[in-house]
């Protein structure tokens, strides 16, 4: 217990936490676009592999962890394309796509994966983005390592916040947006394209859904494997519902989560005998209580996964 | 001479114009014409929704579009509002032609339509509803206090009482009306379209509303007003243009009209040639409704304080235009909603539970409102929606349903095709790819196979032609001979006068008056059916 | 006419079937691999042997239980996604009788283990159904909340309290699924799965009840007007399809893995969605793209010891069937395309107005 009320190990932990925090933010925001629009995408996760991969070789290739991510964004909104098709244009059923995208996705990134290195169990691991501190902040005592010794994705990520948050309450573009996700009929006949305002949310989401991927792959850690995501896409998802939402909330559901896999972690290294997954399981019960307390009233953008069909007679 | 000549063709040329787009109103005082629609005509397919429809609106005034369902009047909205377009006809905005492409097109012409149902989103505020989709200036943060001023002001113009920064979900329906208004102003519009707009109001709320119409039109903005109420529409309207089965009767000045005259020319019938005896009084009662209360609050989709009963073997028709507790009331004595006050006694015996499951082992059979949505499974074939309802019994299986004789189900299946002249390739195909008429003599076949003690029929003939309608009027009749009681709810008066023994009037959730089927009082009840009651004077 | 649907329905998946291979030769084609060798190396590592057929159909059983919970609750409107935590709870129950009633005979204890799986994948899968006609919830996220819970909870049982030894696992199962029909040793479970199928064929279209479940899946509203009780059948769907997905579990426990361990029923909960969607829903179906999907598994193996091609080939193309099928259907479907086939059949005979 003693080891756990150290001031270096509290660091640590917080440290740890924005981290993991990081591609959960990423990914969760990505998601909220999404479902401000209207489309519940549950293929997050198969964009994160596949955003990871392209990050990964892109990075490999270039040794420029930056373009990694470029490339991550690029292949996220590829893929995020299909799935935008299917369920805007076609009128398929938004659940299923987006796990068809989970099945697919990451098998393809696989697939690359193995094509290029080759089957071996050794992982081929490239360079990391550095982190880049800012220059006052960072000297802070304890804090200042914690919050603003990060590479600068983590910056973007929290970045990401603000302006989420100006985007959908303080600008005319996010306001059209978000009537697209609550009463697409009446937005149409207000003028406000639905189709198009559709399209630009799933770019949107595939684009930041590949980066959070990327992130894992090119700043968290150098290798890639078929597990590097592990369901962290559904966690975002999570994260949306828990944080009801707003840029705020999905915020610190996101530090939960972080919080928790970080203590989680810390705990199994320190102690392996304590049950760990205890400890794991509290933010999937909190999503739960939370959903189950606030009840479908407060359950998210009113036209949240229906599909839009323009009138016809 | 030549100059006298040319100075008579100027005048003459200069009246020309003059009375193109300018007449000269009751009281001598000059109006522009703001809109005309000449010879609008919609067809979707071989139906025709309008046909030869002409309507002109003055600068300022509150023109009345009057007419029962059915008769075009959404179809000539939507035309108007850029929906849908006319199949010929055309539109001249202050003379000049136009052509309405788009909703966009109609707001930059200066037309708003604030829908019988409103297009709100609930969960934002009323300041962000009424500017959602508008760019009046070129940056991309909303100027929320420069903006909010502008609206309070306009609001206030126009004496619109409202609350800025509460939600949809908070404020009342008049006020949420309000929003609707005043969003069709802050766009520019120079001719707001109100569709029903008084349907979900109270009283008061109405009066507020009527003062809101006087100020529009004081300064000068022109208002359509639809509706099918007598009179709210004696009391607001300068112009009224009556609409019947699609094309425009007669447009006439209030000053000129009367409450009885509109009621004609909407019904336009006098007589009505009954081919079949009506019962004139029945010995019991199959199903009975003591002050049954529903919703008390809503005026057109609640029941208050109704007490009606259906006889054993005659036909209650219940008369009223759409919107006035109908389906309430249909749901109530099927058991799909429950009454908030009061009783219903089902032969004789009170109610304990409304579910549907009850009802239908009393003996009530149900025609719903909405054939696809309430009473077919559109992806199951014709065989299974026909036996839907028998699965239990002996003869389609084993057990009380632990097995279904599949050849069994497609015997009864055919039996009741053949019998109701179900046109169809074969009973395997899906419900959905049949034309209304044959789904609807579906719903019938299974309905009253049951025979039923008490047969629900809302709408029954909507989307029939004339051969299915004889047709479903013919097995009714059958059903009410055999000792069956009828519920008849339908839109359409001419069915309600053919079929009814007695006809009740509905109008805002109320019973208003019960007539004789045999030789009714058709003035009387057209006018109870627009709320209006003979003798109330005008 | 129903033979054009029932044509249709088992068009668009033999389709995307196709397609997908096609694609997936394509590819290996792309990287230097002969297809047909790399596809006749699949088939031999399914099919190959008497004990590559015995594997395929062990690969399979599981599929087809998380494949049939997923296709029950289908039918009702449900979208059943916790099979996962279903699973595991089923494995977790018959894990905790195993070791407490050690007493008794073998094949009593068996029954009672997956009776006991059976109740502890219908109490998960309950759980969303209550939330959703209590209080409207979404069953969905519910359900994948609950499998990470149940997952994690299993973690913490053969990590903790029900470790047995230094390795995080449970001790193995006594009572045991035999193995039938020699030499192609046909595992127990596969019997079962497919009774099961049966079963839930019966009853989805010979049984009054099932015909109503139907009912409410396709038409909510129409169901509850034509009196049928939809909030029980809404919630016999869940627990059943919840049962399903345990006894899959518990079967899954004794006849395959005997201990519970990390990664233990991992992927399942999803492809039996997507083997439900792509099997139209019908139990037959199901059991096929079940037994295909293995297939796909098994040989995938084969083919990378054989051809050097890498496994995520096989799962490439697995991935692509769902793809195509789901947008298969979802594009029949379409108002319009169904107008064009109507038509297409139609201009000979028509129908009567």
């Amino acid at each position: 217990m003693e080891a756990i009320m150290n001031v270096n190990f509290i660091q640590e932990l917080l440290l740890s936490m924005v981290r993991m925090a990081t591609p959960i933010l990423i990914v969760a925001l990505a998601e909220l676009y999404s479902e401000r629009a209207g489309m519940v995408n549950i293929g997050l996760d198969g964009m994160m592999a596949f955003g990871a991969l392209a990050g990964f070789l892109t990075c490999y290739i270039t040794n420029n962890p930056y373009l990694g991510i470029l490339a991550g964004a690029i292949c996220g909104i590829l893929v995020n394309m299909v799935y935008a098709f299917c369920t805007i244009t076609l009128g398929a059923e938004q659940i299923v796509y987006g796990m068809a995208i989970n099945i697919f996705a990451p098998a393809l990134a696989s697939f690359i994966y193995k094509i290029y290195f080759g089957i071996n169990s050794t992982l081929i691991s490239n360079t990391l983005m550095s982190a880049v501190p800012i220059p006052f902040l960072s000297k802070i005592p304890v804090l200042g390592p914690v919050l603003f010794n990060h590479s600068p994705i983590v910056y973007l990520a929290y970045l990401l916040v603000p302006f989420t948050y100006v985007f959908f309450n303080k600008t005319k573009a996010g306001l059209n947006f978000k009537a697209v996700g609550e009463f697409p009929k009446a937005a149409e006949s207000l003028g406000i394209n639905v189709i198009r305002k559709k399209y630009l949310a799933s770019i949107i989401c595939g684009g930041l859904a590949g980066i959070g991927g990327a992130y894992l792959t090119t700043c968290y850690i150098g290798t890639y494997s078929d597990g590097v995501v592990s369901g962290r896409g559904f966690i975002a998802l999570s994260a949306v519902i828990f944080g009801r939402w707003m840029p705020g909330g999905v915020l610190l559901a996101a530090l939960l989560f972080g919080f928790t896999d970080a203590l989680q972690l810390r705990m199994q290294v320190l102690n392996s005998g304590t049950p760990y997954q205890l400890l794991a399981m509290i933010p999937y019960l909190c999503t739960l209580f939370v959903l189950a307390f606030f009840g479908i009233k407060k359950a998210g953008p009113k036209a949240n996964g229906r599909p839009f069909f323009k009138e016809e007679r | 001479m030549d100059i006298v000549c040319i100075n008579i063709y100027d005048l003459l040329n200069a009246i020309k114009q003059v009375r193109e787009w300018k007449s000269i109103n009751a009281s001598g005082v000059c109006m522009k014409e703001i809109l005309r629609m000449e010879n609008i005509t919609k067809k979707f397919g071989e139906v025709y929704a309008n046909k030869d429809i002409n309507l002109t609106i003055m600068e300022g005034e509150v023109h009345t579009l009057l007419g029962e369902n059915g008769a075009g009047k959404s179809t000539l909205m939507n035309i108007l509002i850029g929906l849908y377009q006319p199949t010929r006809g055309d539109i001249y905005r202050y003379g000049e032609k136009v052509k309405i492409d788009s909703p966009s097109r109609a707001v930059k012409l200066g037309l708003g339509m604030v829908h019988q149902h409103f297009m709100l989103v609930e969960a934002m505020t009323v300041f962000e509803n009424i500017i959602l989709g508008v760019s009046n200036d070129k940056s991309i943060f909303i100027k929320r206090d420069a903006i909010k001023k502008e609206i309070i002001a306009l609001a206030a113009k126009y004496s619109l009482d409202i609350e800025i920064d509460k939600e949809i979900t908070e404020i009342s329906v008049g006020a949420q009306q309000r929003v609707e208004i005043l969003k069709a102003l802050y766009r520019g519009a120079e001719v707001l379209i109100l569709d029903e707009p008084t349907a979900a109001l109270t009283d008061i709320e109405v009066e507020g509303l009527f003062r809101i119409i006087r100020k529009l039109t004081a300064e000068k903005k022109s208002v359509i007003f639809i509706s099918h109420k007598m009179r709210e529409v004696l009391e607001i309207s300068d112009q009224i243009t009556i609409l019947r089965g699609g094309r425009t009767i007669a447009t006439l000045a209030k000053e000129n009209t009367d409450a009885s005259e509109l009621a004609n020319l909407m019904i336009g019938k006098e007589l009505v040639t009954c081919e079949h005896e009506k019962v004139t009084e029945t010995k019991e009662n199959i199903i009975s409704l003591e002050n049954v209360s529903f919703n008390k609050k809503s005026k057109h989709s609640g029941i208050r304080d109704i007490t009606l009963a259906v006889g054993k073997g005659e036909i209650l028709g219940i008369a009223g235009v759409d919107g006035n507790g109908q389906s309430q009331l249909a749901q109530m004595v099927t058991g799909v909603i429950s009454p908030d006050h009061g009783e219903v006694l089902l032969h004789a015996k009170k109610i304990a539970k409304f579910i549907p499951g009850y009802f239908i082992a009393a003996g009530v059979s149900h025609i719903p409102e909405d054939r696809n949505k309430m009473g077919l499974i559109g992806a199951m074939s014709v065989k299974e929606n026909l036996v839907l309802k028998r699965l239990e019994k002996p003869e389609i299986s084993l057990g009380k349903g632990l097995f279904l004789k599949k050849p069994a189900m497609a015997k009864c299946a055919g039996d009741m095709k053949d019998k109701y002249d179900i046109r169809c390739e074969s009973i395997e195909q899906e419900t959905r790819n049949l034309s209304g008429g044959n789904q609807q003599k579906i719903i019938l076949a299974r309905e009253l196979e049951e025979n039923p003690d008490l047969l629900v029929a809302v709408h029954p003939t909507r989307g029939l032609d004339v051969g299915a309608t004889r047709f479903v009027h013919e097995k009714m009749l059958d059903s009410r001979d055999k000792g069956c009681g009828v519920l008849l709810i339908s839109a359409d008066f001419d069915e309600i006068l053919k079929l009814s023994d007695r006809i009740a009037v509905m109008f805002e959730g109320q019973i208003v008056g019960v007539y004789p089927g045999k030789n009714p009082p058709i003035k009387e009840i057209s006018l109870a059916m627009a709320g209006k009651q003979m003798g109330q004077g005008d | 006419m129903n033979t054009k649907n029932n044509f249709i329905k088992i068009a668009v998946p033999i389709i995307a079937i196709i397609c997908s291979f096609l694609v997936g030769a394509i590819l290996i084609a792309c990287i230097g691999g002969n297809p047909i060798e790399a596809f006749s190396y699949l088939f031999r590592g399914a099919f190959g042997t008497a004990s590559n057929i015995s594997d395929t159909f062990v690969k399979a059983t599981p599929l087809i239980f998380t494949g049939l919970a997923a296709t029950f609750a289908y039918r009702c409107g449900v979208f059943n996604l916790g099979a996962e935590g279903q699973f595991v709870m089923g494995a977790v129950a018959s894990i905790w009788i195993s070791t407490t009633l050690t007493g008794i005979p073998a094949p009593l204890q068996l029954v009672i283990s997956i009776v006991g799986g059976a109740i502890a994948g219908g109490l998960w899968g309950v759980i969303p159904g209550i939330l959703k006609i209590t209080r409207g919830l979404n069953e969905m996220i519910v359900s994948i909340m609950l499998n990470y819970v149940a997952i994690l909870f299993m973690g913490y049982l053969y990590s903790g309290p029900l470790r047995e030894g230094s390795v995080p696992q449970t001790a193995s199962v006594t009572a045991r699924l035999a193995r039938l029909f020699s030499p192609i040793r046909i595992p127990a479970g596969i019997i079962i799965a497919l009774v099961l199928a049966a079963v839930i064929y019966y009853y989805l279209f010979y049984t009054s009840s099932g015909f109503k479940l139907r009912t409410v899946g396709l038409n909510r509203t129409a169901a509850e007007y034509n009196g049928f009780p939809v909030k029980k059948l809404i919630l016999i769907s869940f627990i059943v399809s919840g049962a399903i997905a345990g006894i899959g579990g518990s079967v899954e426990l004794h006849g395959t893995q005997f201990r519970l361990m990390s990664g233990f029923g991992e992927g399942y909960g999803f492809d039996g969605v997507a083997i439900a969607l792509i099997g139209q829903l019908n139990p037959i179906g199901t059991v096929l793209v079940a037994y295909l999907f293995a297939v796909l598994r098994k040989g995938a193996t084969t083919m990378q010891v054989g051809t050097g091609l890498p496994t995520s080939v096989i799962d490439i193309i697995q991935a692509l069937v769902i793809v195509f099928a789901v947008a298969g259907s979802a594009f029949v479907n379409l108002p319009k395309i169904r107008q064009v086939f109507t038509n297409l059949t139609g201009k000979s005979k028509k129908e009567g107005k």
